[in-house]
């Protein structure tokens, strides 16, 4: 077995993880460079192989597999480089992308603009053409009117087109048609068809999950073509596979293909990493906080599935637009090492959620920083050692530090600048906490039967405090959580999402009609199994429905244990799973009603690794580091042990107070809590007895 | 006596994000188990908590008609009816003369009652029905003489739950009025959960941080939301100003329809607003009077949307504004059996606009101008019988019409004044599913906006249809005739209408305030109101005007009469025409349309 590589490019670093010929990982962090992105990929490897010392091309020869988290995607979203595109609706229905689904944030909070449309109102055309709810032509597509307007947008030079039309999930001929007119006369210029890239109901989330798609389509192509041609040249010879927003892996290639599945590559590994390293049963609940420089992303693992949302916003909620695919369910919040402490003029703390960034940072990186941070507070409680942060690489203000939370908070609280810190530490940690509750209450899952699984450069500052805070049954924090993503995407399962939409009741099941739409979809699945996932060790399909009691508007997503319904009592098996997962979620459930489905999901698996997570390297370094004085939330000052995380031996327990810090995070040991290594290599911590 | 427990910033703070997390943790729980559409796709609810004193502390992302004044009288109700508060007690209350809002809004209060005995607070979920078991089938009675031709049941804070157990009478009576029972019921559990999650949240909290701590805290945080308040006021100018808005003649109206007037006061010596709402009409034989909580809430929610919106609205901030009532006036304290049916939205906007307007002209950068008026088809209330069954519920086809505001264009989607967009809008898709109608159209109606240097929101236009059936659509669309009037030289949005399509395609105008039945070969054809700009249109940013005439929002031709600047077709910018243009517009007297 040769290198696997996984590298995610996140706002700040470039994180690389590398699986040894052996198993055995090593973390490396480069720059990221985000006009350049693929730069900071390839800096990441050449550090790699610096260590290795070998030739970066020899080195590269080495590798089978890399595996990339990107965020350009997303980015090409926010900076407007994506492509000119046009979007064909059904005539009469020109403002979808305008209207949304209405829905906004803040009620009294005028200052914000309402988004503009993905698609400019001047590139948005209406094509005479309407297919009714049971499927059926109400109005043929004129083809003289479309090929007109295609003509037009041609000369207007738009470069890629979205396709949306009413109900063409129930009969995708017009959307077709336009498709096969799109390629004769506009040959070459990307398109995409709703049916095909997101067959569900509801027009927005179909469309806006079209346009993104389209208006990808030649940005991340030539990105990954070039990051495929680079690696290439550097003298890489394996597969290239991308992170996609479900928690899987495509290649490169085809993932160019559908770039709309890109946009959350890289949060999704969170709970794929949570789950292969902390899930201990197939049954574990699994809270995993992934807190970085600015942004707390909260995901879940659920009795061992990973929920899906087909809510991910671009930017805020309702203030940008969704992408309307499923995707790995992850709330963002603004909160972080680098959120902004200050005191309004009433007298009241706030924390975040405007961040000193990455430039200028927090005061004590002294880079120009004047206000305090999450960091700064840290840094004064003792929670990070200023000699020693990125494993001594930086050395950081403390002074800075003290002057500016003196002055922004300590001062204006009437408070020393050590109770300040803390006090900005405990509000920080209970915006995570709600970001949390958030997210679990849309989940119906109780934290306090939970473990909390804590990733990211600032995971270890106030994971006990989660934790404690939460009731979680306890805390984990593994070798590799500072690069938590990277480490997912090392064990990932190269995987496909298909659905289809299918609208049916329990109490009139069409079940010829869902067996036929079964059979489709896994015929599908095996062609992917067949090609893509070839040389697979395994594979297998993860079968799911969405469905709703009749009068409910919003379906859930129910695991279907079968891939056919052979009689009524699988109907009845069905009815009984919605229930149970009905009553998970929301507590309630109403097990006479009968119930109708919509859409249906099948996602194939194939496995391209042993699935086992790898173990760091081991490191020779002494286990005791010199003791300090940190102040605990709700202690004084105590003269505290500090460990290195990296040589604390396998089941050996520490107790806290204690420090304990590896190269790239420090974790405070709360008094009461204890912290044990185990085989894996996390830091699984008791939180005690919690009053 | 406990001494005071002098809470911190970092104190106060923290306890607020407990509360603000267990309303939006109710609010959470009410959208996604919620049945009806109302309430799962439009998210027409609110969940809020009381202090024990009936004190407004937390709300969430609340609709601000529901829950700014009403909730504290709908407490107090309940507890002066029922001497003894138990846990595991809830009462429905929609009674608009004890609080509620109007009789559609079927409220759920649940006292927390700690483990001695002790009622420390209240928490309410409101959430308005698709069907109240009104005479006809809509919650919107705009012709409704009083409350007995209204016809819903009413429920001054009656007790539904007794030791966690429905208490089935009234959960039967509910089930013989209601046109969609098993619906009702469905929301009714999704309110009470709610409501029940609320509880077991604040009753673990109190017994985490001590019931007398959380007291304290209650009253320091509403200082603080005071302090905020008058550090707001204090920097407001001092002034008086009186503004009228007249909602059109609906049934039981003068001929001229209703004009109402506001007089704003700011007084920022004392720190303290004061809208006097004296000045208006006796209430009228029709669904369109206040109930005494959507006249207090909606020149509060007004007044609160034209200043800095990070003050909390809570009890303390509350302490700071004063509005005027008096009984039996239409904006004011209605006197059974005065009909309320549509307190929530018509004249409530009309008392709502010209508050905010007012605050405009006392300052630029202050206030907004008037938002769009409801209730056209559009989001009305579709029923009718389809396969022999049943069927009740609002719709949401396109409502717009948000107001300019000092530095932001109206907000598209805010539906009307009081709602302040958070509903949602149907998913066409979703709505040809679920009810037997076919939707023709929905866009946006070009040159509908209220000019202004930050324009009103456009007004949107939706044709839809019976499928196999007829229909009957009810609504109360005011601003046929009265628009949405502009604000610092902004100038007034589209009017709304509504028509019958007939088979040839001609269109019959209808009644703005109707049950309409549309037979299967014909149309439902509404048009919402624009929202009033803000500031002169003369004074718009270029580069917005050319935008919006390139999006086809604005034609070139409003353009240039309207916002002075001149285009040429392939809609470049003539820069002298423009400035000239410009220049001589800003010199003739500025006309308030």
């Amino acid at each position: 077995m040769g290198l696997r590589f996984a590298v995610d490019t996140g706002g700040t670093f470039t994180d690389l993880m590398v699986s040894s010929d052996e198993g055995t990982l090593s973390i490396h962090k480069a720059s990221t460079t985000p006009k350049d992105p693929v730069k900071g990929v390839i800096d990441a490897l050449a550090l790699a192989a610096k260590e290795a010392h070998q030739p970066l091309s020899d080195y590269l020869a080495r590798g089978e597999l890399l595996v990339h988290g990107t965020t350009h995607a997303i980015n090409a979203i926010v900076t407007g480089s994506t492509a000119r595109t046009a979007f064909l609706t059904t005539a009469g229905h020109p403002d979808t992308l305008v209207i949304r689904e209405g829905g906004r944030m803040e009620p009294f909070n005028f200052t914000v603009a309402y988004p503009e449309p993905y698609v400019p109102r001047e590139l948005t055309v209406e094509i005479p053409e309407r297919i009714a709810v049971d499927g059926s032509i109400k109005t043929a597509l004129d083809e003289t009117e479309t090929l007109r307007i295609l003509e037009l947008l041609k000369a207007r030079g738009v470069e890629a087109i979205g396709v949306c039309f009413l109900w063409s999930v129930v009969n995708p001929v017009h959307e077709q048609r336009v498709g096969e007119l799109i390629e004769k006369i506009l040959p070459g210029i990307p398109y995409t068809l709703s049916h095909k890239i997101n067959p569900s109901i509801r027009e927005y989330r179909r469309a806006i999950s079209t346009c993104i798609d389209a208006s990808l389509k030649p940005i991340m192509g030539a990105y990954m073509r070039g990051l495929d041609q680079r690696l290439r040249d550097a003298g890489f010879t394996g597969r290239v596979l991308v992170i996609t927003s479900q928690g899987g892996v495509m290649d490169a290639k085809d993932a160019a293909e559908a770039p709309v599945n890109l946009i959350n590559s890289g949060p999704s590994m969170a709970p794929v990493a949570a789950k292969a390293y902390a899930s201990h049963g197939r049954e574990d609940t699994l809270i995993v906080g992934d807190t970085g420089g600015t942004t707390f992303d909260v995901s879940l693992v659920r009795k061992g599935r990973i929920p899906r949302t087909r809510e991910t916003w671009l930017g805020q909620p309702f203030r940008s637009h969704m992408t309307g695919m499923p995707s790995v369910d992850v709330k963002s919040i603004g909160a972080g090492g680098g959120s902004i402490a200050y005191v309004d003029k009433g007298g009241l703390l706030h924390v975040g959620p405007i961040s000193a960034g990455a430039m200028p940072g927090p005061v004590c990186y002294g880079r120009g920083g004047t206000r305090p941070t999450v960091t700064d507070a840290a840094l004064v409680l003792g929670f990070i050692d200023p000699e020693f942060f990125l494993g001594g690489k930086m050395t950081l203000d403390r002074k800075g530090a003290v002057e500016a939370l003196k002055r922004e908070v300590a001062d204006p609280l009437h408070m020393s600048v050590e109770a300040a810190a803390e006090a900005i530490m405990t509000l920080a940690t209970e915006h995570m906490v709600q970001a949390i509750m958030d997210i679990t209450v849309h989940q119906g899952i109780d934290p306090s039967e939970a473990i909390f699984v804590a990733g990211g450069g600032a995971a270890g500052l106030n994971c006990v405090a989660i934790g404690r805070r939460l009731r979680c049954r306890s805390v984990v924090v593994t070798e590799a959580a500072a690069a938590l993503a990277a480490s997912g995407a090392l064990i990932s399962d190269l995987s496909a999402h298909y659905q289809a939409m299918f609208h049916t009741r329990s109490d009139a099941f069409d079940r010829d009609g869902i067996n036929h739409v079964l059979q489709t979809l896994s015929d599908r699945c095996t062609s992917f199994s067949k090609s893509a996932g070839a040389h697979a060790l395994s594979s297998e399909i993860d079968w799911s429905c969405e469905a709703r009691y009749i009068e409910q508007a919003w379906e859930i997503d129910v695991p279907l244990a079968i891939s056919r319904f052979s009689d009524e009592a699988d109907v009845k098996a069905l009815e009984h799973a919605f229930h149970a997962m009905h009553q998970d979620k929301f507590a309630v459930s109403d097990p006479g009603a009968p119930i109708e489905t919509v859409t249906w999901n099948a996602e194939i698996r194939c496995r391209i690794s042993s699935g086992e997570p790898g173990r760091l390297r081991p490191d020779k370094r002494g286990l005791s580091l010199p003791s300090r004085s940190v102040r605990f939330l709700g202690s004084d000052f105590l003269d505290t042990p500090v460990y290195r995380f990296e040589a604390i031996a396998e089941g050996a327990v520490i107790d806290g107070p204690a420090m304990i810090e590896s190269d790239f995070t420090s974790v405070v040991i709360d008094p009461g809590a204890t912290a044990q290594r185990d085989k894996l290599g996390n830091l699984v911590i008791d939180l005690g007895d919690v009053e | 006596m406990t001494i005071r427990d002098v809470m911190d910033g970092s104190t106060l703070a923290l306890l607020n994000a407990r509360m603000e997390g267990i309303a939006r943790k109710m609010a959470n729980t009410l959208h996604r188990t919620g049945r009806s559409g109302i309430l799962t796709i439009a998210r027409d609810f609110s969940c809020v908590i009381l202090t024990a004193k009936h004190e407004l502390l937390a709300t969430a992302e609340s609709l601000p008609i529901h829950v700014l004044r009403g909730p504290d009288i709908m407490a107090r109700t309940m507890a002066e009816n029922h001497k003894v508060l138990r846990r595991g007690d809830a009462y429905l209350h929609n009674s608009p003369y004890h609080g509620c809002t109007h009789p559609a809004d079927h409220s759920i209060l649940v006292p927390v009652i700690d483990d001695d005995g002790i009622h420390r607070f209240t928490v309410l979920a409101k959430a308005h029905q698709a069907d109240c078991g009104n005479a006809l089938p809509t919650t919107y009675m705009g012709a409704a003489k009083d409350v007995y031709a209204e016809g819903a049941l009413i429920f001054p804070a009656v007790k539904i739950q007794h030791d966690n157990e429905h208490v089935m009478d009234i959960i039967r009576m509910c089930q013989m009025r209601i046109r969609v029972p098993e619906q009702w019921w469905g929301d009714y559990l999704a309110t009470l959960g709610a409501a029940r999650v609320g509880e077991r949240e604040m009753l673990a909290l109190g017994r985490e941080v001590g019931w007398d701590r959380l007291e304290s805290y209650t009253g320091q945080w509403f200082d603080y939301s005071e302090r905020r308040m008058i550090d707001v006021i204090r920097a407001m100018p001092k002034g008086r100003v009186t503004r009228k808005s007249t909602h059109d003649p609906f049934p039981a109206t003068p001929d001229e329809g209703v004009t109402i007037t506001a007089t704003v006061e700011v007084k920022p010596d004392e720190a303290l607003i004061e809208v006097d709402m004296t000045d208006n009409p006796d209430n009228m034989e029709n669904g369109l009077n206040l109930s005494e909580a959507c006249a207090l809430s909606a020149p509060m929610l007004a007044i609160f949307n034209s200043i800095d919106h990070t003050v909390p609205k809570n009890e303390g901030s509350f302490r700071r504004i004063r509005i005027h009532l008096r009984d039996g006036c239409i904006v004011g304290r209605p006197r059974h059996p005065t009909s309320c049916s549509a307190a929530t939205t018509n004249i409530a906007d009309r008392v709502a606009n010209p508050v905010q307007a007012a605050l405009a002209e006392l300052a630029d950068g202050l206030g907004q101008a008037e938002t769009g008026a409801l209730l056209p088809p559009s989001c009305g209330v579709v029923s009718g019988v389809h396969h022999g069954k049943p069927f009740v519920n609002e719709v949401y086809l396109g409502c717009t019409g948000g107001a300019g505001s000092p530095t932001q264009d109206g907000w598209l989607t805010i539906l009307h004044a009081g709602n302040a967009g958070m509903c949602y809008q149907d998913s066409i898709e979703v709505d040809e599913l679920r009810h037997p109608i076919f939707v023709h159209q929905r866009r946006l109606i070009p040159d509908s906006d209220g000019a202004g240097r930050f324009r009103g929101a456009l007004g949107a236009y939706s044709e839809f249809a019976p499928v196999g059936c007829d229909i009957i659509v009810a609504y109360i669309s005011d601003g046929n005739i009265n628009p949405a009037q502009g604000t610092r030289g902004g100038l007034a949005g589209g009017c709304s209408a509504q028509y019958r399509k007939k088979r040839d395609g001609s269109l019959e105008p209808l009644p703005p305030c109707a049950e309409i039945l549309i037979k299967a070969d014909e149309r439902m054809v509404s048009i919402s109101a624009g929202g009033g700009g803000y500031g002169s249109p003369q004074e718009r940013d270029v580069e917005r005007v050319i935008r919006d005439v390139r999006e086809g929002w604005v034609s070139r031709a409003r353009a240039r009469e309207v916002y002075g600047v001149v285009l040429s077709e392939a809609l470049e910018l003539d820069h002298a025409a423009t400035q000239q243009l410009r220049l001589g517009q800003a010199s003739l007297p500025k006309s308030r349309l």
